[in-house]
C-alpha cells in the first residue's frame, strides 16, 4: 500500500500539475469577453490568433495567443489608443512538468485605463524560443534574462542573453524546470570547488562596463572643466 | 603572527611572552572589530545587537568594520548562496592576521531549511569557524554568547604558538574542507528533499532521484 502510494508520488512529480486551463475548452466562444474589452478588441483584430480566454480567481483575465504572432499583438496592446497597456508587470513562465509545452507569461498593466491583463503563449519544451519584447517594455529585458536563467528559454533579438541569477557558468542546467532534480545536479564537493573559482570581477557584461567608463569619462570632463574656470 | 619570541630552551613559553600573551590578547579581546557579513535575517538581529539594547559597546565592538582589512572578526549573518561563495572567501582571505569568525544562525552553520541546488550548506566549507551560534536567528543573546566565546578563545591563546596564525597562501580561494568531507556533511539527515508525508517520513531515498546526480 504504502509503495503504491509512493509510485503514484512519483509519477505524479514526473508528470507535473494540471495546468488550471486544461479542463476548460480550448477554442470556441469566450468566457465573458464583454466583461473584457480588451479581449474582445483583440479577438475583433486578429481573430484566429487569440486561442482561448479564460477568467481566473473572479475577475484575472487571461488570453492565450499564438506564440509566432504575440510580440505583434503585444505590441497593439501597448500603443493602440484603447488599451495602451503601458506597465509589463512581469514576465515569467510556467513548466507544467512531464515534457509539456511550457507557458511564457505576460502579466499586463494599463495605467490610463487602470485594467489588467494577462497573456499566455506555449512554449515548446524541446526548443525553447520566443521573440524578446525588450524593445517595448525595457523591464522585460531583465525579466527575460530571469526566465532564461530559471527556464531555458531563449529569446530571439535580446541585447544580452545572459543568466543573471545563477552565476555565468553555471552548468547544471535551469532550476526552475520539472526535470531539475532540487539539490542541483553535481555532487556538493564540486558545487563548492566551482561556486568558489567564479571568477568575481568578471560579472558585468561589456555593455555595463561601457555605461561606468562613460560616467567615469562624464565626471573627469567636469573636474577638468571645474580646474580650468 | 609571524612573530618571532624568545622561548626557552625546553620549548616553553618564557615568562616574558606569557606576561605580553596576557596583555596582547586583553587588548585584542576588548577591542575586535567585526566584518558584518550579514546575508538575511540574522543581520537583522545583529543588527539589533549592536543596537543600544545589547550594545556591543560594552565589548568595544562598535566600530563594526565595512573594510574586511580592518576587521579581526567576521560575523557571517545569514544564509550564503553559491555565487555568494567566492565573496565569503575573498572576504575572509583580505582580513589581516589575527581573524577569527562566527557563523549565526542554521543557514550559515549547516544551510539551514535551504538544502537546496544554490545554497551553501555551511560555511565551514567555504572558509574556517571558530564558533558557530544556533538559532533561527539567534537571538541577540545568543549572538553575544558566541561572542564571549571568542573571547575565552582570545584568552587562551599565545603568540609563541606559531601554527595558531599560521596562513597558507596556495590555500587561497580553496574550499575549507575536502572535498570528502564536504559531502559527508552535505549529505540529508533528515531533510526534506529525501523525506514526505507519502513515505511516512522514512529516507527512501526514492524522490531524490540519485540518477539525476553526476559525481
Amino acid at each position: 500500500m504504502a509503495d503504491r502510494n509512493l509510485e503514484d508520488a512519483v509519477a505524479g512529480l514526473e508528470a507535473g500539475p494540471a495546468s488550471p486551463e486544461a479542463e476548460e475548452p480550448q477554442s470556441g466562444e469566450s468566457a465573458d469577453a464583454s466583461s473584457h474589452p480588451s479581449v474582445a478588441a483583440l479577438r475583433a483584430t486578429f481573430g484566429d490568433a487569440v486561442l482561448h480566454h479564460a477568467i481566473m480567481a473572479g475577475d484575472e483575465h487571461v488570453v492565450r495567443l499564438k506564440l509566432d504572432r504575440v510580440v505583434e499583438m503585444l505590441t497593439w496592446l501597448k500603443d493602440d489608443p484603447a488599451q495602451r497597456y503601458d506597465l509589463l508587470a512581469d514576465l515569467t513562465a510556467v513548466d507544467w512538468g512531464g515534457g509539456r509545452p511550457l507557458d511564457l507569461v505576460y502579466q499586463l498593466w494599463s495605467i490610463p485605463h487602470r485594467r489588467a491583463l494577462r497573456v499566455k503563449a506555449s512554449v515548446s519544451n524541446a526548443d525553447p524560443v520566443a521573440d524578446t519584447v525588450s524593445g517595448l517594455w525595457k523591464t522585460a529585458d531583465w525579466l527575460e534574462r530571469e526566465v532564461w536563467d530559471m527556464y531555458g528559454i531563449r529569446f530571439r533579438g535580446h541585447p544580452d542573453m545572459r543568466r543573471i541569477l545563477m552565476p555565468e557558468g553555471y552548468a547544471e542546467g535551469h532550476p526552475l524546470r520539472k526535470d531539475f532534480p532540487l539539490r542541483g545536479r553535481f555532487s556538493r564537493a564540486e558545487q563548492t570547488r566551482r561556486a568558489l573559482s567564479i571568477p568575481v570581477e568578471e560579472h558585468y557584461s561589456e555593455r555595463e562596463l561601457s555605461v561606468i567608463d562613460e560616467v567615469l569619462e562624464h565626471h573627469r570632463g567636469r573636474e577638468q572643466g571645474g580646474g580650468a574656470g | 603572527m609571524g612573530v618571532s619570541l624568545p622561548t626557552v630552551p625546553t620549548g616553553e613559553a618564557s615568562f616574558l611572552t606569557t606576561r605580553l600573551d596576557v596583555v596582547v590578547n586583553w587588548a585584542r579581546q576588548n577591542s575586535m572589530w567585526p566584518m558584518p557579513f550579514g546575508t538575511a535575517c540574522c543581520a537583522i538581529e545583529m543588527m539589533a545587537t549592536a543596537a543600544t539594547k545589547y550594545d556591543l559597546a560594552r565589548f568595544g565592538m562598535e566600530r563594526m568594520s565595512f573594510s574586511p582589512r580592518q576587521a579581526d572578526l567576521l560575523i557571517c549573518a545569514g544564509r550564503v548562496a553559491y555565487k555568494m561563495a567566492p565573496v565569503l572567501r575573498r572576504i575572509w582571505d583580505q582580513m589581516p592576521q589575527p581573524k577569527w569568525s562566527i557563523s549565526m544562525g542554521a543557514c550559515a552553520s549547516s544551510g539551514g531549511v535551504f538544502d537546496v541546488y544554490s545554497m551553501v550548506q555551511g560555511i565551514d566549507t567555504i572558509i574556517p569557524v571558530d564558533v558557530y551560534v544556533p538559532g533561527c536567528p539567534p537571538r541577540p543573546e545568543g549572538l553575544i554568547y558566541g561572542i564571549l566565546m571568542i573571547h575565552e578563545k582570545v584568552k587562551g591563546e599565545s603568540l609563541a604558538d606559531a601554527d595558531l596564525r599560521e596562513e597558507d597562501p596556495s590555500r587561497v580561494g580553496v574550499p575549507n574542507l575536502a572535498a570528502g568531507v564536504i559531502e559527508e556533511l552535505a549529505r540529508p539527515y533528515g531533510n526534506s528533499t529525501t523525506q514526505n508525508r507519502v513515505s511516512g517520513l522514512v529516507d527512501t531515498a526514492a524522490l531524490s532521484r540519485p540518477s539525476d546526480r553526476k559525481p
